[in-house]
């Protein structure tokens, strides 16, 4: 019987990696994500054009006249530095509307003295400037009215009161591990949690797929007359869940290949190369990213463990998740009548990525700490947690909640697939469904 | 003669609908097995029972006298009435992967394959996807990958469905071979001109039970209820007349010569067959004059209504 499974392990491998769609997929997918990635830095590099601003300073707060330009200046000139994006000019009195659409302004910035109070000036524009340009002009004019009313106000030099002023940031540190990076390395388990969420539903609705396929095409009476139906079942889950570990492994290659490729090319942009890859399998580049500054954290991850931890649960979450979407496959006779029944599936995996995004906040916290026991979300959820040090028996707990669910999933799940497989014509009711899992062989 | 199926006294219900009431049948080794029945009857039951898909409530099956068991499916063929293939599989790739299935070896599955493909002109097709094929084309791969490990028992649910005349043909010689070399060849099919040129023992069920058994010319001989089949030339009247009480006449019809008719008549038990030839001789013009051959139709409908019938004479 084991030669059987592994020629039906084989031919589920080889049917869907011999696909154009899968080389096609598996190579692209990477470059693809380089490129878009590699766009998106370019378009954000570059800039859109400089935008003019008029900056409308009625009161005069920010403001004064000079007769050698001839024109209205800042009083402190530092805070308009000069931009290759943004150019200002000022002036007392707005310009009418239509003056304003023929001028070469883009934009006209307009506040009085009750700015002070309210904080609050006037953005007109014909075309918005771009989010990045309202900041920079958002921010410059903060700048400059801060100035205004620490030296109007408190009559302090500016630069005592920048010394003065002080932002504090925190820094956080386990009490017991002295662990400094927790929050880089929720990111890290993040990632893995997310790879591992994206697994199993890809994954997982191509198992129902294919047995809705095999049912449609009704060659799985002929199949089910050779094999047990729990060995096709098993061959299909192991066959598929083989075609992702396959492509995983190719993302994880192509997007090692390209970030040293990258840092070979851009002596700086090493990185971007290796998310390129990641966001290849879904990942969030961004947070990822985002962490950058303080990559120090990288090196206290243990990549053994985290390594092997994923294995386990993309094993046994898998399976579980797997077996489901098998049985679902054969209780239905065609994909449109699956959606009724995947909800119930796909509930509770949508619901562990929901949480797993939300604990990676607060990966300590109740929810991450439950979800991750909670067999349904513990794949997703514990991973999240692995990278900040938890104890070894939590993991194991854990990982046995999970293989053993997913046992009784997969006695339960089997007996619906068996009963389904040769059941056509209308969809079976939850009541059948519960019936067809009592039906022992 | 031994026997390769025996089922004895099986039961199967689905939802509260009981499938198959006790059925008992023997399939003797060698020949071609018809299995009748109107739809609904219990035969795919049946069918998906020997061909180790499900298994009775109630009641044992035995292959070549050992209980049947999964194992014994690789000497089983089995082509269902509803079948396919893997649509996005290459014909060869396909074949051998079957083949594999019920147990041959990637070369030995090739090399038969190979054979099969030219006996049935479908060689070339090999690197073609299965959908490309026609549907003739696909029902000719089915029946391949069915037969090509050489099973003892054949079953084949409508095998014929969807083939041109010709290939029909084809196909019933090729199972006609394989009956020959001492296959088993349990035939279900609808078609009953194939019942009476195949088959030499059929099963009809009905409603779950065994309505009918035996060799199909035993059936026939029994049906017939001593009618013969009479072809005279004359009047009708005249021949009706000259009938008399020596026979009963169950019908007569013209045929497509103006002065020629058939008649079917039924012969009191006592008749002495050769005298009464010679009689009917003597006062006809006889052209014609043998047993009447019952169809396996008319008998299948026969027995099929008669059961119909039993709870109203039964009241």
């Amino acid at each position: 019987m084991s030669s059987i499974l592994g020629l039906i392990i084989a031919r589920e491998y080889l049917t869907r990696v011999r696909r154009r769609a899968f080389l096609i997929g598996t190579l692209l997918m990477p470059v693809l994500s380089a490129l878009v990635i590699g766009f998106v830095g370019l378009m954000a590099s570059q800039t859109e054009g400089e935008t003019k601003v008029l900056v409308i300073d009625r009161s005069g707060l920010i403001t004064r006249w000079d007769d050698g330009y001839n024109a209205w200046v800042p009083t402190h000139p530092d805070c308009f530095p000069e931009r290759t994006d943004l150019s200002y000019r000022f002036a007392e009195e707005p310009l009418a509307d239509s003056t304003f659409m023929t001028s070469d302004f883009d934009a006209m910035v307009d506040f009085d003295d009750a700015i002070v109070q309210h904080g609050k000036a006037m953005l007109y524009y014909e075309r918005s400037p771009g989010v990045v340009v309202q900041g920079k002009i958002q921010s410059d004019l903060s700048h400059a009215i801060e100035r205004f009313r620490v030296k109007s106000e408190l009559a302090l030099d500016y630069e005592t009161y920048k010394r003065l002023k002080m932002k504090v940031s925190l820094v956080g540190q386990d009490i017991v591990t002295k662990d400094r990076g927790a929050t880089g390395r929720a990111v890290i388990g993040f990632v893995f949690s997310l790879t591992l969420f994206m697994l199993i539903s890809i994954y997982g609705a191509q198992i129902m797929r294919g047995v809705i396929e095999e049912k449609a095409n009704r060659i799985v009476e002929v199949i089910i007359s050779a094999v047990k139906p729990r060995v096709l079942m098993a061959g299909k889950i192991i066959g598929v869940g083989l075609v992702g570990l396959t492509q995983f492994v190719a993302f994880i290659v192509i997007g090692w290949a390209m970030t040293a490729l990258g840092g070979f090319l851009f002596e700086q942009s090493g990185l971007i190369g290796g998310d390129a890859a990641l966001q290849g399998a879904g990942l969030d580049w961004k947070s990822w990213l985002a962490s950058q500054d303080e990559l120090s954290f990288l090196l206290d991850v243990n990549w053994g463990v985290m390594a092997l931890a994923t294995a386990a649960f993309f094993v046994t979450g898998y399976t579980l998740y797997a077996s489901l979407f098998a049985a679902v496959g054969a209780a239905v006779s065609e994909e449109s009548d699956a959606q009724y029944l995947m909800l119930p599936v796909m509930l509770p995996l949508i619901a562990s990525y929901v949480m797993a995004s939300t604990a990676m906040q607060d990966p300590e916290g109740t929810m991450a700490v439950v979800g991750s026991f909670v067999p349904f979300s513990a794949p997703v959820m514990m991973l999240i947690r692995i990278p900040l040090g938890v104890p070894l028996w939590e993991v194991m707990l854990s990982l046995l909640g999970v293989s053993l669910t997913a046992v009784l999933v997969v006695i339960f799940a089997g007996r619906v697939y068996r009963v389904g497989l040769l059941m056509h014509g209308k969809r079976p009711t939850f009541m059948e469904l519960f019936r067809w899992m009592r039906h022992r062989s | 003669m031994s026997s390769v199926i025996q089922v004895e006294g099986v039961s199967k219900t689905y939802r509260g609908h009981r499938a198959l009431k006790g059925v008992s049948l023997e399939i003797p080794q060698g020949g071609v097995f018809g299995l009748l029945g109107p739809n609904g009857a219990g035969k795919t039951t049946l069918i998906r029972m020997l061909a180790g898909i499900t298994a009775p409530d109630e009641g044992r099956i035995a292959f070549f006298g050992e209980p049947l068991e999964r194992h014994h499916q690789m000497r089983v063929g089995y082509l269902p009435e509803e079948r396919g293939l893997y649509k996005t599989m290459k014909v060869g790739e396909q074949g051998i992967y079957l083949g594999q299935l019920r147990g041959l070896s990637r070369a030995e599955a090739i090399r038969r394959l190979k054979v099969w493909f030219e006996r049935l002109e479908v060689d070339g097709w090999w690197n073609r996807p299965v959908s490309d094929l026609s549907k003739g084309m696909a029902q000719k791969i089915q029946f391949i990958t069915t037969v090509l490990h050489e099973p003892d028992l054949l079953i084949l649910d409508e095998p014929l469905s969807g083939f041109d005349p010709i290939n029909a043909q084809r196909i019933r010689e090729v199972v006609r071979e394989l009956s020959e070399q001492g296959t088993t060849i349990l035939l279900s099919t609808h078609d009953m001109p194939s019942v009476e040129e195949m088959c030499g023992t059929v099963t009809l069920v009905h409603q779950g039970e065994v309505l009918l058994a035996g060799g199909v010319s035993d059936l026939r001989e029994q049906a017939r209820q001593g009618r013969v089949r009479v072809v005279f030339e004359g009047e009708a009247i005249g021949f009706t007349a000259a009938l008399g009480a020596a026979a009963e006449l169950v019908s007569l019809r013209s045929m497509e010569h103006p002065r020629h008719h058939e008649a079917i008549l039924r012969l009191p038990e006592s008749a002495d067959w050769p005298e009464w030839v010679k009689w009917l001789a003597s006062e006809v013009r006889l052209i014609a004059c043998e047993p009447y051959a019952t169809s396996m139709r008319e008998i299948f409908i026969q027995a099929v209504q008669a059961k119909a019938a039993e709870p109203l004479s039964a009241t």
